[in-house]
């Protein structure tokens, strides 16, 4: 055993078996407040509204609200936190090695970064619109 | 360091990802975890899909309210069904997976997927007659 497993490798198998209890935590309540917050605006946009989607006008009133605004936001990093840590469980499954991980764990930290920063730049792009 | 894998689990198959896409012989455990993980790839490329489609809103109102009036085709609302399987799923396997990975109701896995799955379905099928009635 000490042959191929080092204390060092021993040590960092436990932070990283920490590390992802942790991330399981944040992306089940991520997925629990999801629940309630995608459930709204499923409900919100798809069966409150004559015809099933929101006209331009509609949109643009619905998110001059700033509760829905908030709401929205919320939604945008929620949703996008969640995919990307079930994302990197996928990509954990497929045994890449150390290396990978830490490629794939920079990548879809660029990549949820992004998104973030442009569902938020959107949100805000379109309450000024709505004035 | 060679031998030491990071997921390193003895009991885990030595192919997982091809393990998701055979039921032969598999728990009703699996194929609920299998059919998670599927539906959340679906719904992790809509979230990209969805916030492009937004994008629209921000070149006109001619350009968003084209988008609607393809979106309220029959086809397309054959996509909303199968979004709205995806999402009803996901969310109520996911409570499942969430509860027991908490250690709540742990011995009674079975009977919590057949009712949370029982009520997503209800829903699903309420949802889908909504989006070609509404």
């Amino acid at each position: 055993m000490e042959s191929t497993m080092t204390r060092r490798s021993l040590e960092e198998m436990a932070a990283q078996r920490d590390r992802a209890g942790s991330l399981w935590l944040v992306q089940a309540f991520s997925g629990l407040f999801l629940v309630i917050i995608l459930g709204l605006h499923m409900i919100a946009h798809h069966f409150v509204v004559e015809g099933g989607l929101r006209d331009y006008q509609q949109v643009l009133d619905y998110v001059a609200n700033p509760l829905v605004f908030g709401v929205e936001v919320l939604f945008v990093i929620l949703a996008t936190v969640h995919a990307l840590l079930g994302v990197r469980a996928i990509a954990l499954d497929t045994r890449p090695s150390v290396g990978a991980i830490r490629v794939i764990n920079w990548a879809l930290a660029v990549v949820g970064a992004v998104t973030i920063a442009y569902g938020l730049w959107l949100a805000v792009s379109l309450q000024r619109l709505a004035g | 360091m060679a031998d030491v894998q990071p997921t390193t689990d003895p009991v885990r198959p030595k192919r997982p990802l091809n393990a998701w896409f055979n039921p032969r012989g598999r728990s009703i455990n699996t194929i609920a975890f299998a059919l998670n993980r599927l539906t959340a790839i679906g719904l992790t490329v809509y979230l990209f899909l969805h916030l492009a489609i937004l994008s629209l809103l921000l070149r006109g109102e001619e350009s968003w309210n084209s988008f609607i009036a393809i979106a309220r085709t029959p086809w397309f609302l054959m996509l909303d069904v199968v979004l709205l399987f995806g999402v009803v799923y996901h969310m109520f396997n996911g409570i499942r997976v969430a509860l027991v990975g908490m250690g709540v109701a742990n011995y009674r896995q079975k009977t919590l997927f057949y009712v949370l799955v029982g009520i997503a379905l209800v829903l699903f099928a309420v949802g889908a007659v909504l989006i070609f009635t509404k």
